[in-house]
């Protein structure tokens, strides 16, 4: 009942195309069964093209956006670049591993295309920082397991931009329609080499 | 000697002695027929609490058996009958089991009972509560009125109080000594007549609407769509209430099903035509 | 079993506090005010563990002022004054005693003209919204503001929607909370109604 990683309810994905990444989330924050805010981003943009999707315990959602805001500005002033996915995912692992005794209850996917290769990169994590990289898709949030289920049956490599925009979609909205704590809306963000998509889904309100 | 004996040996009893014994038995203990079937109880010292510790998630998150729970139903009276909607969303835990959970059960032509709570139990005793009323036609050859329905119920549910029942339910009718009547009866023995009931996880909300907006004199029209409403305002806010909408109107010439309205898209309807759930984008 | 309510209109963000202050069966007070002035157009709203609340909302109050001493007379947006309220919560949640407070901040921002409602949990949940609620009073008042909230409406129009709100806490809530303290939040400042 009191579960941390599941009052307030959310989920986030992230595929892998041909040359592009999709990460995804809902927009629902609740109090256990009382939905309270239907605008509750969970994925937040550190570089041109890398991103990073927190689900769990809203106030460590917010208080770790906060914290990457803070270190990815740090690190585009000492390192005048933007930061590439795959530091990102060193960052947050470091980040959240310091609290490993006291641990922030939350699920990060990162997600993005490296600035110079254009290569792909998703991965996740667990509350202590363990990446768990992964070639195809990542999924997190109270919805995991109907995402799984979604994924396992609805991914397929090499698709591009439009049907992988597709794919995600169908997977996250069907996913979360099997959740009591996800939904309440979704955004999609689609990352391709030279442009970053967003696009805000209609979902069942229910 | 042979009385013990034949106590255990099927082969000896004669099926006609077997049958005028089981007429004798029912009579005396209460119950109907050998057909319908008995309530077992897990053999152990306490089966409330192994009950409460394996199904009852409230007080155990971690228990492995979850029942069905989370709803939204309301029913009240006003001038041209009842009305009573329902939503049709069944969860274990976080899981949505099921978002077409029929909650509305046809008692009998004139009566129908929601649920709300253990999804078996009230799906169970309804379903053995329409036979009682038939039953009562058939002895007293008059239907009968709301309140020994409910009471039916309620005395049932009495008999089974602490052992781990949970049922919500309004027990709704139109007979013509009593008019249209709603009986609230729930697991603990609680058994009310009144004019407006939610009941549910999203009852709260239901009653916000409700309240606000209810009339006696309300239109047909006016009052399925208050009924309407009132769920749509529930599952909106409650994660445990959701899925559709059920409709009924009662009348005097018995209960009318006015559909079943999917939230998914009544949703978006109901939002544009009245200009309401400004909370939400789209 | 206090109410917390807020609701954010074009010119102004309304909130509405319980009056009754209750330990145990008895009911201690009942003109108890559950707000406390920030600054000038800044209003916290609070509810939750006794003793907690009122240290909390004068501390944090204590501290927007001292900003404003220290920084050449400036007034602490509703934006800044909610980061740092949460921030206060969220570091609290993870100390050895933790304030156990919930908090509606309304707010009314005089660079860009526009009010706010921010709604903070004690956990450090922050969240901005058209309207909202604390406690049991969530469950009763939001269907009702769901439906006949408008996003032109202004503050007579917000009052008329708290009331309906009222209305429906007084028939349907278990306890007398001994009615409520008004208080709106717009370009003039605060100022408490009735």
């Amino acid at each position: 009942m009191s579960d941390p990683s599941s009052m307030n309810g959310g989920s986030a994905v992230a595929m892998v195309g041909k040359d592009c990444i999709a990460i995804a989330c809902d927009l629902r924050l609740g109090n256990q069964s009382l939905g309270i805010s239907n605008n509750f981003e969970k994925i937040f943009q550190f570089g041109d093209k890398t991103f990073l999707g927190l689900t769990g315990l809203a106030t460590d959602v917010t208080t770790l956006s906060e914290t990457f805001r803070f270190k990815n500005n740090l690190y585009k002033l000492r390192e005048e670049r933007q930061i590439e996915p795959q530091t990102l995912a060193n960052l947050v692992s470091s980040t959240l591993y310091e609290k490993r005794f006291g641990p922030y209850f939350v699920g990060p996917i990162v997600a993005g295309l490296d600035s110079k290769t254009s290569k792909s990169f998703i991965c996740g994590f667990d509350l202590i920082g363990c990446i768990d990289f992964a070639k195809d898709f990542i999924v997190s949030g109270t919805a995991t397991d109907q995402l799984y289920g979604m994924c396992e049956s609805l991914y397929e490599p090499n698709l591009e931009p439009e049907d992988l925009f597709e794919t995600i979609s169908q997977a996250l909205l069907n996913a979360v329609d099997r959740d009591a704590l996800s939904g309440w809306g979704a955004v999609v963000y689609v990352v391709t080499k030279d442009k970053v998509v967003k696009r805000t889904l209609r979902t069942r309100q229910d | 000697m042979n009385t013990i004996a034949n106590k255990f040996t099927h082969a000896n009893s004669s099926s006609v002695l077997n049958e005028i014994n089981a007429v004798q038995s029912e009579f005396a203990s209460g119950h109907q027929l050998e057909l319908a079937p008995s309530i077992q109880v897990p053999p152990i010292s306490q089966p409330t609490d192994f009950l409460r510790a394996h199904t009852d998630d409230a007080s155990n998150p971690d228990c492995k058996i979850k029942i069905a729970h989370g709803t939204t139903t309301l029913a009240f009276r006003f001038k041209e009958g009842i009305v009573v909607a329902v939503d049709s969303r069944a969860t274990a835990g976080n899981w949505i089991a099921s978002q077409t959970v029929n909650k509305v059960i046809r008692i009998n032509p004139f009566l129908l009972g929601t649920m709300a709570g253990g999804a078996a139990d009230c799906q169970y005793w309804e379903t053995w509560l329409g036979t009682q009323c038939r039953l009562h036609e058939l002895r007293e050859k008059e239907r009968i009125s709301v309140a020994a329905a409910s009471k039916i119920l309620g005395n049932l549910v009495y008999e089974y109080k602490g052992m781990g029942l949970s049922m919500g339910t309004m027990v709704c009718g139109y007979t013509k000594k009593e008019g249209p009547t709603i009986y609230y009866v729930d697991s603990d023995g609680t058994r009310l007549k009144g004019d407006i009931f939610c009941v549910g996880s999203g009852q709260t909300f239901a009653y916000g609407v409700l309240d606000s907006e209810y009339k006696w004199d309300l239109t047909v029209e006016e009052a399925l769509y208050l009924g309407k409403r009132s769920i749509l305002a529930a599952t909106h806010r409650d994660a445990y209430s959701g899925g559709s909408i059920n409709l009924y109107h009662v009348t005097e010439t018995g209960w009318v099903y006015h559909g079943n309205h999917n939230v998914g898209d009544i949703f978006w309807d109901i939002k544009e035509k009245e200009q309401s759930f400004n909370n939400v984008d789209g | 079993m206090d109410i917390i309510l807020g609701i954010k209109v074009q010119d102004g963000t309304i909130i509405a506090t319980s009056k009754a202050a209750t330990r145990g069966i008895s009911v201690l007070k009942d003109s108890d005010d559950k707000t406390r002035v920030l600054n000038p157009h800044n209003l916290v709203a609070y509810t939750g563990e006794s003793g907690d609340t009122v240290q909390f909302a004068e501390y944090v109050q204590a501290n927007v002022q001292l900003y404003t001493m220290r920084e050449n007379d400036i007034e602490l947006s509703p934006k800044a004054t909610a980061s740092f309220v949460r921030n206060q919560l969220a570091t609290s949640i993870r100390s050895r005693k933790p304030y156990q407070v919930n908090v509606l901040i309304a707010g009314y921002d005089t660079k860009t003209d526009t009010p706010t409602l921010n709604w903070i949990d004690y956990l450090g949940t922050q969240v901005e919204l058209p309207y909202g609620a604390h406690g049991y009073a969530g469950f009763y008042a939001t269907s009702l503001l769901d439906k006949h909230y408008r996003k032109d409406m202004k503050v007579e129009q917000g009052l008329e929607l708290l009331q309906l709100c009222l209305k429906e806490l007084e028939t349907r809530m278990p306890i007398d909370f001994k009615g409520v303290y008004i208080k709106v939040v717009d370009k003039d400042g605060i100022k408490a109604l009735n």
